[in-house]
């Protein structure tokens, strides 16, 4: 599997660790209670489709990457750099 | 004091050296390394008119070369102590840049070959998980070889640098002589 990097092209999958679920990257408020960082930490979507993920290039320039990655045939749309996607884009 | 004798990461008093087919391998324990962070919107600094190349990119200047690392970080090598000097204090100026000297951190072995380009690029087809234009020359990348986390540097056509974590300098060494060792017959052919 190769993995659209961004700044680097097309790099293999095996330099890169798998976090999860980019929604992650919505930390809730401090003030969301015990409620909302439950549902942050432990609940997750299993979408069997498409899916927006966390890649860390480890084995390369150690930057995250948001993965958009369809799990019913491992087909990737896209990546971007997390920063940019958190920053909307500013970094 | 102590007398302490300086040796190569391999153990060796002299620069370790091995040759196979047109491939030469050699140790290289006078490269000083120097790491540069900049702040998020800050733009490139120029140390000594130094380029820092842009992402998966090496440039060679004026007594020393600069690749890309990650987004605002280069590493910056160089051969000439009084130079590596001069290039820390030029950082240290630079407003938003940060500095830290990983010279001791790494081994560096430096490929060449003495029959063109060829079997520079027959060593990485079988080395490096990376299509032929992530290493044409002036390109440098951090990457897998062997499971162990490298850098490649091409420094010229028939010329390789792989750098690897200095206590990692033995695996380095065999998987290099192993694999330059197995192409031998078809580089020769």
């Amino acid at each position: 599997m190769l993995i659209p990097h961004p700044l680097l092209g097309l790099r293999d999958a095996q330099e890169f660790t798998y976090l999860g679920d980019a929604a992650l990257l919505n930390r809730p408020d401090p003030a969301a209670g015990e409620a909302g960082f439950a549902d942050y930490v432990y609940l997750r979507d299993n979408p069997a489709g498409v899916h927006r993920e966390l890649w860390f290039h480890e084995q390369g320039d150690r930057s995250w990457l948001v993965v958009t990655r369809n799990t019913l045939t491992h087909e990737i749309l896209g990546a971007e750099l997390a920063r940019d996607v958190k920053l909307g884009g500013t970094a | 004091m102590t007398d302490l004798i300086p040796m190569g990461a391999l153990g060796t008093p002299d620069p370790a050296r091995a040759s196979h087919g047109a491939l030469t391998l050699t140790e290289n324990t006078a490269l000083m390394l120097i790491s540069v962070a900049t702040r998020p919107g800050t733009p490139a600094p120029h140390p000594l008119g130094l380029h820092l190349p842009g992402p998966g990119l090496w440039s060679q200047g004026q007594g020393a070369a600069a690749f890309w690392t990650g987004p605002g970080q280069w590493m910056i090598e160089t051969d000439v102590p009084d130079h590596a000097e001069r290039l820390r204090d030029a950082i240290r100026s630079a407003p938003g840049a940060r500095l830290t000297d990983q010279s001791d951190g790494w081994v560096c072995v430096e490929v060449t070959s003495d029959a063109g380009p060829a079997p520079i690029r027959a060593l990485l087809e079988r080395l490096v998980n990376l299509s032929p234009d992530q290493v044409a020359p002036g390109h440098a990348t951090r990457t897998l070889l062997h499971h162990l986390g490298c850098i490649v540097i091409r420094r010229a056509e028939d010329h390789l640098a792989v750098l690897a974590p200095r206590s990692a300098a033995g695996s380095l060494w065999h998987l290099l002589r192993e694999t330059a060792s197995r192409q031998v017959p078809a580089a020769t052919a």
